[in-house]
């Protein structure tokens, strides 16, 4: 074998059973090193996958959605402000929608009420996913609930129940269909009805809305077509789909919450640790590297040494880190994170995270981690590099 | 057998374990897409604008479509309450 | 000659306020297959001259030739590597890492030097069979008997098979036995072909019949007795 290649080897065995003498102290260090890692990774993993999922599948949200804001806040807008768009080229459809949130005070959960309108793209496909029977209005409204609602309701297909509305009266419904559990993500939480009957729960007089989703012949438009909208309707705002789409981008950003500062603080404390560890050269380490030099080993083998001692605890804590990320995140549904994930909520779907993994992320993490360790191990080993040969020898 | 033998073992069973685990999670990946136009479905006959993570509170719930106050319900500078806060920004501004 | 110095000094930083002469103008010559003592108290500049024989670094000024090399003032790089090949070291206490086994301590010179394991393996086992150690080979050095901690010594500082043997004070912390046993060994070793280089001031050492020159050193200079 090439000798130069069999003393790289050799440095290397040599490294491994420096190690090896101390495993409870380098096993330690990994533990910990690889403890912040899956941290990070976990986090880095949860968010990407959200992200995606939320880009892909949020690729048909209506082209534009029009809220009409009073005082700072979100109010219901008048059908009339439609009327008003007909003059607006380039506008295929503008379609009235009621929503809002129905707080049941017994189970503790939030419910999201959907008022439908059969003028919505693909409104009639509607029944692919659902199981039972599709929704409608008159006597007993015909809703369809999402699998948490049914869960938590106890509700089946065929079933009657009824909600409040704000004056305490309440209204009765049928359980027309349950959402198919394959569209968890989007319809957990879901009571999707008509129009007219989400309008009499909510108490919603006929002539208003909670918002406006306005559709667009040609997407390149809808930035221009948006801007016309807003000049012409000035109390509102005015959300479009790229906008929308932005919104799962920024909203994992590096927030200044809870979970980055945690990992801020587990990042510090660990590079102080690989400091304190690395930068400390007991006189046993000094004596045994003026052997080593004295004994034939160039200042590079040493340093070689060192930076494979370095590199193998950091390398070996991120290989663990990432596998036991991925794990946790795609076969657990980073269950470790669920509770700041979903906060108090009671319903929500069962996570079915599948990140996909770029060569670019795996460089970032490794960017923020073991290249910090390295560079902090990096300082004592030149030190401990340059210590003379001679210092072996007695005064 | 030297260290630096088991060194190069031991990581080429992990590379390849995380291999599998790759495998695995790409099947998945492709088990989703294929669900795709039926979630497309339900977004454009819905309107949707938001996916169900977190149903606590609405600007987690719809971080798309909630106004800009609504994680400060009560003062602008206030606190938030809702642990998916700490995960979930606010809504970005915008008119 | 094997070892040839020339009018060699040696001078610590040199410049600056805290220089320190330690060698001027010593002059040496030692021919191949003779044990030498370097006799002198602490501070004497033994340590010196012996690091300027083992190859560790280059005199100041003056020529030093050790195995047909002249030690001009070249990177720390060509002196290792001529070190390696040239020098085997005995140190004081030895110097043994405790927590390798016998037979790493060894083959540490030999790790540079890029031989396979088994070689090196192969070679550290006729000097233990030599030193009678095998039996030892696979213990911690630490936890071995005097005895045999200084043949794991001599196993190591031979295992490069260098013409040339130093040792620094190896008898300073043995009891008279183990010292004769080491003389011994040196003797035998000379025998064998090698030069040996020791620093003393142990009698046992000094006027051990093997020793065919002893050299004082005194304040940098070679004593004249």
């Amino acid at each position: 074998m090439n000798s130069a290649l069999e003393k790289h080897l050799n440095i290397l065995d040599y490294a491994l059973s420096a190690l090896w003498r101390h495993r409870l102290k380098n096993g330690g260090i990994v533990v910990v090193f690889a403890a912040v890692i899956f941290l990070v990774a976990s986090f880095q993993l949860v968010t990407t996958a959200l992200t995606e999922t939320a880009g892909k599948v949020l690729a048909v949200t209506p082209e534009i959605t029009i809220q009409r804001m009073s005082a700072g806040r979100q109010e219901a807008i008048p059908l009339a402000y439609a009327e008003k768009l007909h003059d607006i080229f380039g506008i295929r459809a503008v379609v009235p929608r009621v929503w809002g949130y129905y707080f049941d005070e017994v189970r503790g959960a939030n419910y999201t009420v959907l008022g439908v309108s059969a003028d919505m793209p693909q409104a009639d496909e509607l029944s692919r996913a659902v199981v039972g029977g599709v929704m409608g209005s008159g006597g007993q409204g015909k809703v369809v609930v999402g699998r948490a609602v049914s869960q938590a309701l106890q509700l089946q297909p065929g079933q009657l129940f009824s909600l409040f509305r704000p004056n305490l009266s309440l209204k009765a419904m049928t359980v027309a269909g349950i959402f198919r559990p394959e569209t968890d993500l989007l319809t957990a939480d879901l009571i999707a009805m008509p129009l007219v009957e989400a309008r009499d729960l909510f108490l919603i007089p006929a002539s208003k809305a909670t918002d406006l989703c306005v559709y667009i012949s040609n997407p390149a438009e809808i930035g221009t077509i948006a801007e016309k909208i807003s000049k012409l309707l000035p109390d509102t705002r005015v959300l479009t789909r790229p906008q929308i789409q932005k919104t799962y981008q920024v909203v994992f950003g590096w927030r200044s919450g809870f979970a980055s500062v945690c990992l801020l603080a587990a990042l510090a404390a660990f590079a102080i640790l690989a400091w304190d560890k690395a930068s400390g050269l007991s006189p046993e380490e000094r004596r045994e590297i003026a052997i080593l030099k004295i004994l034939g080993w160039e200042t590079a083998d040493v340093l070689a040494m060192r930076f494979w001692e370095g590199g193998l605890v950091a390398g070996l804590a991120f290989l663990l880190g990432c596998t036991l990320a991925y794990l946790h995140v795609v076969f657990f549904g980073a269950s470790l994170f669920r509770p700041v994930l979903v906060g108090w909520s009671v319903l929500h779907p069962a996570l079915s995270l599948a990140p996909h993994v770029t060569l670019k992320e795996v460089l970032l993490l490794l960017a923020f981690t073991v290249v910090p360790y390295l560079a902090v191990t990096v300082v004592p080993a030149w030190r401990a590099a340059s210590v003379p040969a001679e210092s072996a020898l007695s005064g | 057998m030297r260290p630096a033998s088991w060194l190069l073992l031991v990581v080429a069973l992990s590379l390849a374990f995380d291999a599998t685990l790759l495998a695995v999670g790409q099947e998945r990946r492709i088990a989703q897409q294929r669900e795709l136009p039926l979630l497309h479905t339900v977004t454009a006959a819905l309107g949707l604008s938001d996916l169900c993570v977190a149903t606590e509170a609405r600007y987690t719930r719809h971080p798309a479509v909630s106004d800009p106050v609504a994680p400060f319900m009560d003062h602008p500078g206030a606190m938030e309450h809702f642990p998916t806060g700490s995960f979930w920004a606010p809504p970005p501004f915008r008119r | 000659m094997l070892i040839e110095l020339d009018s060699v000094s040696k001078i610590y930083n040199q410049g600056q306020p805290n220089e320190v002469r330690a060698l001027s103008e010593v002059s040496l010559a030692i021919p191949p297959q003779t044990m030498v003592c370097l006799k002198g108290p602490s501070g004497s500049g033994k340590s010196t001259l012996l690091s300027i024989i083992g190859c560790i670094f280059a005199p100041t000024s003056g020529r030093a030739t050790i195995a047909g090399k002249a030690l001009a003032r070249l990177p720390d790089r060509f002196l290792t590597v001529h070190r390696r090949a040239t020098i085997g070291f005995i140190f004081q206490r030895f110097n043994i890492l405790p927590a390798l086994s016998v037979v790493d301590n060894i083959t540490l010179p030999l790790l540079p030097l890029g031989i396979s394991p088994k070689v090196r393996r192969e070679r550290a086992v006729i000097l233990m069979d030599q030193l009678a150690i095998r039996h030892r080979e696979h213990f911690p050095a630490g936890q071995v008997s005097g005895g045999e901690l200084q043949r794991v010594a001599i196993a190591r500082a031979l295992v490069n098979d260098p013409p040339i043997i130093l040792a620094d004070e190896p008898t300073a912390h043995l009891d008279s036995r183990l010292s004769s046993e080491f003389m011994q060994i040196m003797a035998d070793l000379k025998h064998a072909g090698k030069t040996i280089v020791i620093t003393s001031h142990d009698p046992l050492v000094t006027e051990h019949p093997a020793i065919d020159r002893v050299v004082g050193v005194k304040d940098g200079r070679i004593d004249v007795p």
